[in-house]
């Protein structure tokens, strides 16, 4: 690992009513890389992924430590709603409000109570920029963001989620309602962030993870198998399960 | 034929027909008020007021008295429902407690409304000293529409994407605004919907009337918009016997000649009124929706 991690879980456990789905994981996820976390359905990828900006409160237990900046933000009294502006996350399914484009891209800046509007203008610019969208939406800013296609969608709640400047940003199964046209282009969107932004993206998809991602973290049944750079992950499994899953005989 | 296309089709047929039976009996009903009761329908009929013994009445200050309680009582119910509607559908977890609330909201559905009202007469009538009085009548209408409105203003709020509320969440907004900022737009269409419907029953509720808002109407000045002035026609404590009941009343103790013709004509403009509300709830509800996903 050339840099030092942006994230780091240690020991991390997560129940859902005493029913344990996710267990001691321990996992250093490097800083403005695409890091991918794969599995099978139930292997808890999703929800390791939820623990990282608390989105699992009240619907799980979470013990262990999560690092950032030096801070455990899996105690009890950090406030949740600044790791949330730090740590983005966007979802299954477009997630769009029923807003314009503007309004959506600056959901996040308008609920800290940012007014100024040569700010806010340049946010939306820069944000939509970085998810590739600007090009296709720049003259249709004050147009409802339910009129866009699934994928112009999905790249506008990136840039919701940029618009905020977070250090990182989770992603669970971006593309998994998207066709193959609009997967290519979130996939191409991501590549470009990564030199700013810390990536960690649970798919399904593994020609996905392969094809995007700098490292790979393989899940089976709650526990992490195997996590190395993707290119040795992929060619030189080092777990029998891994090898196994990658090949189609699990799952 | 094979047995099992010929079970088929019975089967169709007998629910084809039970639904034609239940349709004919609604719409018989319906038609037979209307058809009795529109020819006693005129101008004058609805603007004019009651007479005690002759004949000639009309039924304005009801029809008034009626439209208002549906204010009073959407305006104290709403708020409830939809409160304890976030509640179950946001916050509550499953358990003992909520268990036992949507229990009790059962319950109070199925509790006939002329306990409610005798309710209503021990409690807000004689315990708080309201009297008989549109207020009384109003809160004695909330216990009776509460669970059949909580039930709507949750399911509207249910039927919001779950991934809204995880998006304003990942975004950092606190539950509390997700709710009020994201679901509650949402669901709005849904709410309204809900509460007109209410509006319906309310106005064509009687029984849980009789002993809250009282049978009998004052003579009010509908010139004094001061609420608190005991004549105005806005004044909340004052006695309002409102259409539904006058409907009953006439029937049970009326003393003018006509009588059977103000309650035809009375039932006529009930029934259209709240097929007037139940057209307006599906309307608004349409386009309110439409609005707000513009």
């Amino acid at each position: 690992m050339t840099q030092s991690p942006a994230i780091t879980v240690n020991q991390v456990a997560v129940a859902y009513d005493s029913k344990p789905v996710v267990s001691d994981v321990s996992l250093a996820f490097p800083a403005k890389q695409i890091t991918a976390l794969i599995g099978a359905s139930g292997s808890g990828k999703s929800t390791l992924l939820r623990c990282l900006n608390r989105m699992n409160d009240g619907v799980a237990t979470v013990s262990g430590e999560i690092t950032f900046h030096g801070v455990n933000i899996n105690a009890p009294q950090v406030n949740v709603y600044r790791v949330r502006q730090q740590i983005g996350m966007v979802f299954q399914q477009p997630t769009p409000f029923p807003l314009s484009i503007y309004e959506n891209v600056i959901y996040g800046l308008r609920l800290r109570g940012v007014k100024d509007r040569s700010l806010l203008d340049q946010r939306v610019e820069e944000s939509l920029k970085q998810a590739a969208l600007w090009e296709e939406v720049k003259d249709l800013l004050k147009a409802s963001a339910q009129a866009l296609s699934g994928g112009q969608q999905q790249r506008l709640c990136i840039a919701r989620t940029l618009a905020t400047r977070p250090e990182i940003i989770l992603l669970d199964e971006p593309t998994s309602a998207l066709d193959p046209l609009s997967t290519n282009q979130i996939e191409a969107t991501l590549s470009q962030l990564k030199k700013d932004y810390t990536i960690i993206i649970v798919t399904h998809n593994m020609q996905q993870a392969s094809r995007i991602s700098d490292w790979t973290a393989y899940f089976e049944q709650g526990k992490l198998v195997e996590f190395n750079q993707t290119a040795q992950l992929f060619i030189n499994p080092k777990e029998e399960r891994t090898a196994n899953y990658l090949s189609g005989k699990f799952g | 034929m094979k047995k099992i296309e010929l079970q088929n089709r019975l089967a169709t047929i007998l629910i084809l027909s039970l639904a034609a039976l239940a349709a004919l009996i609604a719409g018989g009903l319906v038609g037979y008020l209307l058809a009795s009761g529109l020819p006693h329908v005129s101008w004058q009929f609805l603007t004019g007021s009651t007479k005690s013994f002759a004949s000639g009445g009309g039924i304005f200050d009801q029809l008034f008295n009626s439209f208002y309680l549906v204010v009073l009582t959407l305006l104290v119910a709403v708020p409830l429902a939809l409160l304890a509607a976030i509640y179950l559908s946001e916050y509550a977890k499953q358990g003992p407690v909520t268990t036992g609330l949507r229990l009790a909201i059962e319950v109070l559905s199925s509790l006939p409304s002329i306990v409610i009202g005798l309710f209503g007469y021990l409690i807000f009538v004689l315990q708080w000293r309201l009297d008989f009085s549109l207020l009384a009548g109003a809160m004695a209408l909330t216990i009776l529409n509460l669970p059949l409105l909580t039930r709507a203003c949750e399911d509207a709020l249910r039927q919001v994407p779950q991934l809204q509320r995880q998006a304003g969440l990942g975004l950092g907004m606190p539950k509390w605004r997700v709710t009020t900022k994201l679901v509650l737009p949402a669901a709005l269409p849904g709410i309204i919907t809900g509460a007109v419907l209410s509006a319906g029953r309310i106005f064509g509720e009687a029984a849980a009337l009789i002993y809250t808002a009282g049978q009998s109407t004052i003579a009010v000045d509908y010139a004094n918009w001061n609420p608190f002035a005991p004549t105005s026609f806005l004044n909340p404590l004052r006695p309002a016997e409102t259409l539904a009941v006058h409907i009953w009343k006439v029937n049970t103790e009326g003393l003018v000649p006509d009588a059977a013709a103000v309650s035809s004509g009375a039932a006529a403009v009930l029934i259209i009124t709240i097929l007037i509300f139940n057209l307006a709830a599906r309307g608004l509800g349409k386009l309110l929706a439409r609005w707000l996903s513009r």
